[in-house]
């Protein structure tokens, strides 16, 4: 039994479609992200929040529907907005208690304090905080708050690293209680380190982004690798060149320019300095003629020169991130088979 | 869903800490003690309209004005939507929100009724229509803050309301030279104000029903008003 359920949920902006009709279910412990525009995003929250009248469609949570009981779809999903506000003069602790008493909770403050990683700033108001405390404090009250189904809005947007292990740390905490999440998102990038199931939603729709699916279609990719480097052989002379699109110019670049290339809805994208480039080729292509210059494929849609590589980060046993030293600090998903190819390449057991 | 005492405390307590370190709505309120010291001091024995001249400033400036702020403060930083989101009924948030208004009304006006020296003929009648009429300006103070966006906004649209009803009994002196201003007589303010002097003058509750009648067709309309347009704001803010 799913715990959200949004069935043929579609809609129109005047003339304009802004999504056509899509289905999607949350169940028990699972994790789910969109990944999409701040317009898709911010109706589909309105929508979720039932402010904004949907035409056509439902959505439920734990078979509730939102159109016929308002007051028992609402207990049973809480929603963090990126612009949640807070009462900039009171305390850590007032927030907390008041919490607290709202939804009527039995969680313990001091437990909560400590899992948000806030007791050192317990007496501190929140006008002191920093943007990535703020946010902890908005995974608290939605702790408190206890729903079935958890809809988080930008959750590691303009964060600081602690702040998103603890918010990671939560979705795994709330998958092992049978909860729901929902993560709206506009980057792919923590769409794919934060959920299980990923999915991209435009005008053209909704469609599933395979993440799980890595493993198997590994296999399939390694049989290419093995021939392309044999055809490079025959080249006399290496032209290393990367063509990429823009409008319509045909830019190059050297290889050692480029950060990262990311695959974005079957097209590559080259980013270099931080902007990115529409590639001509795929990123299997791109792969087999970057490998001689120290390019690594960190994920199935992913591939980043090494040089670049500053850090890797562990967020659990099974997800980690690559960060660039450029100037964004862009960070990569590394996925878990990845991991030991690249501590491999690295020297490392 | 049911009536919670335990929330509506919630809202209360957190309003008492926020509203004692905010320095600007904190001053706004103080300011009809220090009009009550001078009316104590400048007159032996001051007369009804000045008693109820500092007594309904207190009504605008702190049931009115903080009322009003409190609410658009919230829908200012974005809190209100939590609120309503969370599962504490309208009923709940608006009464939270009230309590703390109507307390600090009551004790403002007690300490200035002592400053000035003011001993009503019968305490019941006067206290329960003050009691009364201090709904009134509550009501009033939601729905301007229903009505703005934040707290400077606020300050700006509670100016003619402290005007009309805070300094009304001043208006009172102009319906003799144009007739058509003649409904100010049935504003709350002056109502109340007419209730006192009876009472001064030594009538019983009988004799002053009419006058709290008028006044609680303002609180009834006034609340009226204020779900409705609670109810619109919810939907479209």
């Amino acid at each position: 039994m799913p715990l959200l359920e949004i069935k043929d949920l579609e809609k129109q902006s005047e003339d304009a479609i802004l999504f056509p009709a899509f289905s999607l279910e949350v169940a028990v412990g699972q994790s789910v992200a969109i990944c999409s525009s701040t317009n898709v995003r911010s109706v589909m929250l309105n929508m979720l929040m039932g402010k904004s009248a949907i035409s056509s469609g439902e959505i439920s949570v734990n078979q509730e529907k939102l159109s016929l009981y308002k007051a028992a779809y609402h207990s049973q999903i809480g929603i963090s907005f990126l612009d949640d506000g807070m009462y900039e003069r009171l305390s850590v602790y007032d927030h907390f208690k008041f919490y607290k008493r709202i939804y009527d909770s039995n969680h313990c403050i001091d437990d909560l304090m400590h899992f948000v990683q806030l007791e050192s700033k317990r007496h501190k108001t929140v006008k002191t905080l920093s943007y990535s405390e703020k946010r902890r404090i908005q995974m608290a009250r939605l702790i408190f708050q206890n729903p079935l189904v958890f809809v988080f809005e930008e959750p590691d947007q303009n964060v600081d690293i602690e702040t998103k292990r603890i918010f990671l740390k939560l979705v795994r905490d709330l998958q092992k209680g049978s909860k729901g999440v929902l993560i709206l998102t506009g980057n792919m990038e923590s769409a794919i380190t934060l959920a299980d199931q990923v999915y991209r939603l435009d005008e053209n729709g909704l469609h599933a982004i395979e993440v799980k699916a890595e493993e198997i279609g590994q296999e399939a990719e390694s049989f290419y690798e093995k021939q392309l480097p044999d055809q490079e052989q025959i080249q006399p002379i290496k032209f290393g060149k990367i063509p990429t699109k823009v409008n319509e110019k045909m830019v190059l670049f050297d290889p050692l320019e480029i950060d990262y290339i990311e695959s974005l809805a079957g097209q590559s994208n080259i980013h270099i300095g931080g902007e990115p480039f529409q590639g001509l080729f795929t990123l299997t292509e791109l792969e087999a003629r970057l490998q001689p210059y120290g390019f690594f494929r960190c994920h199935r849609s992913y591939i980043v020169n090494l040089q670049k590589v500053r850090e890797v980060i562990t967020w659990t046993r099974n997800s980690y991130s690559l960060v660039l030293e450029d100037k964004a600090k862009s960070e990569i998903p590394l996925s878990k088979t990845k991991m030991a190819e690249l501590k491999d390449m690295l020297g490392l057991k | 869903m049911t009536f919670s005492l335990k929330r509506v405390v919630a809202i209360f307590e957190k309003d008492i800490k926020d509203l004692s370190k905010n320095m600007f709505v904190l001053t706004s309120m103080l300011m009809p003690l220090p009009l009550a010291i001078l009316f104590g001091s400048v007159s032996k024995e001051p007369s009804i309209q000045m008693h109820y001249l500092v007594i309904n400033m207190a009504f605008a400036l702190v049931a009115a004005f903080v009322q009003c702020a409190l609410i658009a403060e919230e829908k200012e930083k974005n809190t209100l939507r939590g609120l309503m989101l969370s599962p504490a009924s309208t009923f709940e948030i608006l009464s939270g929100k009230s309590l703390l208004s109507i307390v600090l009304t009551v004790i403002t006006i007690v300490i200035s009724a002592l400053l000035t020296g003011y001993h009503p003929a019968n305490f019941f009648i006067v206290a329960l229509a003050i009691f009364i009429s201090i709904f009134f300006y509550i009501a009033l103070g939601t729905l301007l803050g229903l009505l703005t966006k934040s707290i400077m906004e606020a300050s700006v649209i509670t100016l003619p309301v402290m005007l009309l009803f805070g300094l009304g009994s001043f208006l009172q002196a102009l319906t003799a030279e144009y007739p058509q201003l003649s409904f100010v007589e049935y504003l709350p303010n002056i109502q109340l104000e007419l209730l006192a002097t009876e009472v001064q003058n030594g009538v019983g509750i009988t004799d002053v029903w009419s006058q709290l009648a008028v006044i609680a067709v303002w609180v009834v309309s006034a609340c009226i008003l204020v779900v409705v347009t609670y109810k619109k704001r919810a939907i479209d803010e």
